[in-house]
C-alpha cells in the first residue's frame, strides 16, 4: 500500500448526490459499502458488447455479496467459484453448480467433493498430481489446464503461483487423456488489474497455437479457452479508453479457430465501479502542518484492497469549500498502518462530514478484517 | 419455464422441465426439491442428481427388493439402509414371510417429505407393523449391530459423494457381512456404469474382499440417465445367483404379488453383463 500515491479526489456533489449520501448514512448508518445494481447491469453489458461471443464467469471472490451474484444471475452471467463457500452462496441463491466452473488450481480432496455435490464439474489444475487428486471422478469432471504467462503491467501478477509452463501443456494435456480424463480446453490469468491488452493478446496467440498443436495429436480436441480476467477500471480517473483496451483482445480472439467456446472470468471488472464507500469523520487532529482526519472505515475495513490489493481508489468529499489544506485521512483502528491517504489536499472537514471511496467494489469488503472488534461496513443494496 | 438440468457430468446432461414445484429446501447444506413433471410425475432430486421419480421408480425398487429376496427363499429379517422415500419398504412389504424389516435412515426430515410429497412411493408402508425404523447413520447402526441378525440386507443410498460416502467403504461391506446370516445377501445401488465405470471398479475391489461371490446386476432405470444401472450383489454362496427360473416362479407366486418390471426371467437375466462391464471387474 502506498497512501502517498497520486490519487484522484473529486470536491464537492450535487445537491441530490449529497442528499442520497445523507439519507444513506441517515437510515443504515456509517460506515457503508452501497451497492448498485444498476452500475453492476451496466458494467456486464459494457463486457459483453466488448467481448462478444465469450461467457462471462463473475469471480465471486471479488465480492461475494448475495445481491450482486443474484442480480448478475438475472442477466444469464455464470460464476467462477474458487471455494466450498462461494458454492454454498450460490445454492442459498438457487443457482445450478452448472453456471460454474471451479478455478482454483490447487484443492483439497474435499473441496473436489463439495464442489461436484453442488454441481460444478469443471476444474482447472496446472499439474499432473492435482490432476490425479481428480482420478476417483474422471469420468464425471471436465478439465481446463491453466497455462502460465508473466505479464509485467498487472498490478497483481498471478502467473507466478500458478499456471504450468506453455511448454508443459501438451504432455500434460495427452497424458490427461490418456488417463481417462476429459481434458477440455485451456486457461490463463494474466493477472488483475492488468492495464496494457498486450499480455492478453499475446496468451491468446499463445494458447490458439498450442491447441492446435495439441489438438493434432490429442484423441479429444481441445475445445475451450479460458482468458481469465484482470480487466481493468479507472482508478486513476484519467479517462482510461477502454475500446482501445478491449479492440486488440478482440481481435486476438477473432483470430482464433471460430469453433471454440470462449470464456472469461471478469470480477473487478463487473463489482469495482458498482460499489461505492461512504464513510464519516468521527474525529480531527492537527498534526504539525497537516489537518488528520480520522473517518469509521479504514485499511482493516473496506480499503484493505489498498494493502492486498495495491489499489488506490478515487475519494470524494461532499465540500468544495476554499482554501485546501494538507491533509491526511486515517482509519479508526489504533494502528499506525491504518492511514487511507496522505498528502491530500482537502477542504476543512467537519466531525459528521462524509468522505466517498469510489470504485470500491472488488477486493474491498471481501478482504476486510475485524480488527480492534470493529464492525465491517454494512452493505446495501441500491437499484 | 423452469428447468430441472442435472449437474452429474460434465459433459452431458437431462433436463427435466418442472411443471409444478411442490418443495425446494431452504438450508444452504444441500439442495432438495420435489417437483411434478407431466411425464415423470413427481420428482425429487438432492444436489441436482435426479433420486426418483414416480413414473419409473418401480424398476429400482422391485430389481434391488425382489430379487435378493426370491434369491434368498426365505428371508425373515431385513435391513433396509437408507431408502427414505419409502418404496423399498413398500416392495420388502409386499413378502409375506418377511417377519421383521429394520430401516436405517439418516435423516427424518426426508421420511416427513416423501410422506407428504411422494405418498405413492410408501403407499402406507411405514404404517406396517413389521417395520422397526431407526433414525440414525447407516454406518453407526451397522457397527453396532450383533453378527448374524438379518438375512437380506439392501443399501438404497444416495450419490457416493456427500453423506452416502461411507455407504461404498471397504468397512460398511464388511460389517455388513458380519451383521449378514451365513446364508444371507446384500444388495446395494451402484450407479450407471456406462458413465460411472470407477464405482463398479471400486466395489467389485471393496465388496468382493468380505463376499466369497460378488458380483453385480442390472437394470436400466430410465430417470437414471445412461443406460443400464448396476446393483451390487455379495453372498458367501454363488448359487442363491444361480437359481433356474422355475424355483424363483413358484418363490413369487407363493409369495402372491404381481410386479411391473420383475420377472422371473429378468431375474436370471440381469445377472449378465456387458463385455464393459466385465472387462472393468476382472
Amino acid at each position: 500500500m502506498n497512501p502517498q500515491a497520486k490519487r484522484p479526489v473529486r470536491y464537492g456533489a450535487t445537491p441530490e448526490e449529497a442528499a442520497f449520501y445523507r439519507d444513506l448514512v441517515a437510515r443504515h448508518g456509517s460506515p457503508l459499502l452501497v451497492v448498485s445494481r444498476e452500475a453492476l447491469r451496466r458494467q456486464y453489458q459494457s463486457l459483453q458488447h466488448q467481448l462478444p461471443g465469450v461467457s462471462l464467469y463473475y469471480a465471486i471472490k471479488a465480492f461475494p455479496h448475495p445481491a450482486v451474484v443474484e442480480t448478475l444471475a438475472e442477466l444469464g452471467c455464470h460464476f467462477d467459484v474458487a471455494s466450498e463457500g462461494e458454492l454454498e452462496l450460490l445454492r442459498a441463491l438457487r443457482i445450478s453448480g452448472r453456471k460454474t466452473i471451479h478455478t482454483h488450481p490447487v484443492k483439497k480432496v474435499d473441496q473436489i467433493k463439495a464442489a461436484l455435490r453442488g454441481g460444478s464439474t469443471t476444474f482447472v489444475v496446472d499439474n499432473l498430481d492435482e490432476l490425479k487428486k481428480l482420478t476417483p471422478w474422471r469420468h464425471r469432471v471436465g478439465v481446463l489446464l491453466r497455462v502460465a504467462f508473466r505479464s509485467p503491467s498487472a498490478a497483481v501478477d498471478l502467473s507466478r503461483k500458478f499456471g504450468c509452463l506453455p511448454e508443459q501443456a501438451k504432455a500434460l494435456a495427452l497424458e490427461g487423456q490418456a488417463a481417462g480424463f476429459q481434458v477440455r480446453g485451456l486457461s490463463f490469468h494474466v493477472g488483475s488489474q492488468s492495464t496494457d491488452p498486450a499480455t492478453h493478446v499475446a496468451a491468446i496467440e499463445a494458447c490458439g497455437r498450442l491447441i492446435g498443436e495439441i489438438n493434432r495429436e490429442a484423441r479429444h480436441p481441445l475445445a475451450t479457452l479460458d482468458i481469465g480476467g484482470g480487466f481493468p477500471v479507472d482508478y486513476a480517473q484519467a479517462g482510461f479508453d477502454f475500446d482501445a483496451y478491449f479492440a486488440p483482445i478482440r481481435e486476438a480472439l477473432a483470430a482464433l479457430t471460430d469453433d471454440l467456446h470462449l470464456i472469461a472470468e471478469p470480477g473487478r471488472y463487473l463489482v469495482a465501479p458498482a460499489v461505492r464507500a461512504v464513510s464519516t469523520v468521527i474525529g480531527k487532529a492537527r498534526r504539525g502542518d497537516r489537518q488528520w482526519y480520522y473517518l469509521d472505515d479504514g485499511i482493516y475495513g473496506s480499503y484493505s484492497g489498498q494493502l492486498f490489493d495495491h489499489a488506490v481508489y478515487p475519494l470524494q468529499v461532499l465540500r468544495d469549500d476554499r482554501p485546501r489544506h494538507p491533509a491526511v485521512l486515517a482509519g479508526p483502528t489504533c494502528d499506525s498502518i491504518d492511514v487511507i491517504a496522505e498528502g491530500l489536499e482537502l477542504p476543512e472537514l467537519e466531525e459528521g462530514d462524509l468522505v466517498i471511496g469510489h470504485l470500491m467494489g472488488a477486493y474491498t469488503a471481501a478482504t476486510s478484517t475485524r480488527f480492534n472488534s470493529l464492525n465491517a461496513a454494512k452493505v446495501v443494496v441500491v437499484e | 419455464m423452469k428447468v430441472f438440468e442435472e449437474t452429474l457430468y460434465d459433459s452431458v446432461s437431462q433436463c427435466f422441465r418442472i411443471d409444478k414445484l411442490y418443495y425446494e429446501s431452504k438450508t444452504e447444506h444441500q439442495h432438495l426439491m420435489i417437483f411434478h413433471n407431466a411425464f415423470l410425475g413427481r420428482v425429487m432430486t438432492l444436489d441436482g442428481i435426479v433420486q426418483t421419480t414416480e413414473r419409473d421408480e418401480f424398476i429400482y425398487h422391485e430389481m434391488m427388493a425382489h430379487v435378493p429376496l426370491l434369491a434368498h427363499g426365505g428371508a425373515r429379517d431385513v435391513l433396509i439402509i437408507g431408502g427414505g422415500d419409502g418404496a423399498m419398504l413398500r416392495e420388502v412389504c409386499r413378502h409375506p414371510a418377511v417377519e421383521r424389516i429394520v430401516m436405517v435412515e439418516i435423516d427424518r426430515q426426508v421420511i416427513d417429505l416423501a410422506k407428504e410429497y411422494l405418498p405413492n412411493h410408501s403407499a402406507g408402508a411405514f404404517e406396517d407393523p413389521r417395520l422397526e425404523l431407526v433414525i440414525s447413520d447407516g454406518m453407526a447402526f451397522v457397527k453396532e449391530c450383533e453378527a448374524d441378525r438379518f438375512d437380506v440386507i439392501i443399501s438404497d443410498s444416495t450419490d457416493p459423494i456427500g453423506p452416502g460416502e461411507v455407504l461404498f467403504s471397504d468397512d460398511f461391506y464388511r460389517e455388513c457381512r458380519r451383521i449378514l446370516r451365513p446364508d444371507g445377501v446384500m444388495t446395494t445401488q451402484n450407479g450407471v456404469p456406462f458413465f460411472q465405470l470407477d464405482e463398479v471398479r471400486d466395489t467389485r475391489e471393496r465388496m468382493g474382499r468380505h463376499f466369497r461371490d460378488q458380483t453385480f446386476y442390472a437394470a436400466a432405470v430410465p430417470t437414471y440417465h445412461g443406460g443400464i444401472m448396476t446393483f451390487g450383489w455379495g453372498s458367501d454362496d454363488p448359487a442363491l445367483r444361480q437359481l433356474p427360473v422355475e424355483t424363483l416362479a413358484g418363490r413369487l407366486a407363493e409369495a402372491g404379488f404381481t410386479t411391473r418390471y420383475y420377472t422371473p426371467e429378468i431375474h436370471v437375466a440381469s445377472f449378465a453383463l456387458p463385455r464393459y462391464v466385465l472387462d472393468a471387474i476382472q
